[in-house]
């Protein structure tokens, strides 16, 4: 197995009273679709927000190949090669997909001091990433708004891919999709790890999970619960850490 | 956006409208009042659209980044003070005319330190500062008008190049700047995202702090700018200054197509937006319509446009989630 591109250490994070998380430990490797999966409320939103440099966490460590790192920003968090795929996808509806695409990170060439976006040479990459990911989208000149919910995927995948993305995160990213449409997305999800990029998937689909996921790590209120390979599980077994009728959890959270 | 790719000469179904609205009014006005259609009328409409070419490309960047400054008015007024008491302590004309876009820049500044650093809605933030600076005008004005200013500016102005007033080049250089800002740089995109989510700009890496900061700013020295004209034009500052400015530029901006939730606008819209309200002012005067009306006028046209386009987006909008399957 090899070295994990991110180690998460204690992760805790308390919104006044509220404790969202707590104690988080998480290892996830490059090349491998991780699925996060838990109820609403469970802290699987507030974890990635921690990742992708959203939210600071109240406590606890972020460490990426062996160098602890602390993100103020999403700018931070980009640079250090995370991406994020939010579920209701950070892209600007009124701007063109290569706008999108480049959207915070443009090409641009200097006159006068005066920066100028490189228009025809963000095209062209975007045109690439395209037919790279096989995402049939007719006008890339279009607005983002005009274009259905897959094709916004793939257009946040190309951001992504775009970023040079060592790790990706993906929240609920067939929630809105028809069937044809959600199968596309898997296939781009299973197609970003083989590129070796690690993939973090949130879903509630679990059988969306058991067919892309490699390992699965189960969220219950603020906690992890449970962290399987998918080859040593099942559905059953995951639904029961989920609900927490699963003994283990039953343990945990009488201990606490 | 779209109306930005569509650059600066080819005109979209709303400027179109505008244009021939523009063209209808001068024709009925002309059949109504026997003063209207001469070329001292239209000189009248020009130079009194000057101001209002400028705050309006300034409440155009605000509202596309989804901001707003009802505070215009009274920011143009302070500007004009300070253009007016540095031209009546025998200042150099030229460089009088650059402390309103100073003076407007800086209050600019002041007005993004309140919003943005102070998390306040525009409106509400610039509704308060509204109310403080009009009490600092009446202080500064000590309750009279300024009056009586030299006449330096105004030669200043006067002053025409390769045919064109000097106005007429400072108004088209600034449209000019905005549009290679707007379409050119990456400026422009960020301002867009803000405009349509600031969340998802912030989440997208874009420095929504900076950009916000830099439009209002930009916003100001326009209003300045406007300010360093109304003293050129008028020669006096008066309590009342700028009192009806925001109500007409946010109605002239939106009149342009620019939209008032941000994330899109037009520049030939402004212009043809600003056009229209004067002609109509200027009409309804001439035609024995008090000038008390005139807010009524603008008034009733911005919230029908507004009307107008809930109506029409709502369709478009069920069209779209159609069309794009």
């Amino acid at each position: 197995m090899t070295a994990p591109f991110l180690v998460a250490k204690g992760i805790a994070k308390r919104f006044g009273a509220l404790t969202a998380l707590s104690g988080v430990d998480l290892e996830i490797r490059s090349g491998e679709v991780l699925a996060l999966l838990g109820d609403n409320g469970a802290g699987k939103s507030t974890f990635i927000k921690i990742l992708a440099g959203a939210h600071p966490a109240s406590d606890g460590e972020l460490v990426i190949e062996g160098v602890p790192v602390a993100f103020s920003s999403p700018k931070d968090a980009a640079a250090a090669g995370i991406a994020t795929i939010f579920q209701e996808l950070a892209l600007s509806e009124n701007l063109s997909i290569s706008e999108n695409v480049f959207l915070g990170r443009e090409l641009k060439r200097s006159v006068l001091g005066v920066p100028f976006l490189r228009r025809a040479d963000m095209r062209q990459r975007v045109d690439g990433l395209l037919k790279e990911l096989d995402a049939h989208i007719s006008d890339p000149e279009a607005p983002v708004g005009s274009l259905s919910g897959g094709q916004r995927q793939a257009v946040a995948i190309c951001r992504a891919l775009n970023l040079n993305a060592r790790l990706v995160i993906m929240d609920e990213p067939t929630a809105a999709l028809a069937v044809a449409e959600t199968r596309k997305v898997l296939a781009l999800t299973r197609r970003l790890a083989e590129r070796g990029c690690a993939v973090v998937l949130i879903s509630h689909n679990i059988s969306e999970v058991f067919e892309v996921a490699d390992r699965i790590v189960v969220f219950r209120r603020g906690r992890k619960v449970a962290e399987r390979l998918r080859a040593e599980t099942n559905p059953e077994e995951i639904v029961s850490f989920i609900t927490g009728a699963h003994p283990d959890v039953r343990a945990l959270e009488k201990a606490n | 956006m779209r109306q930005l790719r569509n650059g600066v000469f080819s005109l979209n179904g709303r400027e179109w409208s505008l244009l021939v609205a523009c063209i209808l009014a001068i024709i009925v006005f002309s059949v109504a009042s026997p003063y209207y259609a001469t070329s001292g009328n239209a000189g009248t409409v020009l130079r009194n659209s000057i101001e209002l070419l400028l705050v309006g490309l300034g409440m155009m960047l605000l509202l596309a980044m989804g901001g707003i400054d009802v505070s215009v008015g009274v920011v143009m007024g302070l500007a004009a003070i300070g253009v007016g008491r540095a031209l009546g302590a025998g200042v150099d004309p030229v460089l009088t005319a650059f402390v309103g876009p100073l003076t407007g820049a800086l209050l600019g500044l002041l007005t993004a330190a309140v919003i943005v650093l102070g998390r306040v809605p525009a409106i509400v933030g610039t509704l308060g500062l509204l109310g403080v600076y009009r009490t600092a005008i009446f202080v500064l004005l000590g309750g009279q008008w300024l009056s009586g200013l030299p006449t330096g500016l105004t030669l200043l102005l006067g002053t025409t190049i390769l045919g064109l007033p000097v106005a007429a080049w400072v108004i088209a250089l600034a449209y000019l700047a905005v549009w290679i800002a707007l379409r050119r740089t990456p400026f422009g995109l960020h301002l867009l995202a803000i405009g349509n989510s600031e969340e998802k700009a912030r989440l997208s890496g874009i420095p929504v702090v900076k950009i916000r900061f830099a439009t209002f700013i930009v916003s100001g020295a326009l209003t300045g700018l406007a300010a360093t004209f109304y003293v050129a034009n008028y020669r006096n500052v008066e309590m009342t200054v700028g009192s009806t400015l925001a109500l007409d530029a946010i109605a002239a901006v939106v009149l342009g197509g620019t939209s008032i939730l941000g994330g899109r606008c037009s520049l030939v819209g402004t212009v043809l937006g600003v056009l229209l309200l004067r002609i109509l002012q200027n009409g309804l005067l001439l035609t024995g319509v008090p000038s008390l009306w005139q807010p009524v006028v603008t008034g009733s046209l911005l919230i029908g446009v507004l009307g107008f386009e809930v109506l029409s987006n709502r369709l478009s909008l069920s069209r779209l989630g159609w069309a794009s399957k």
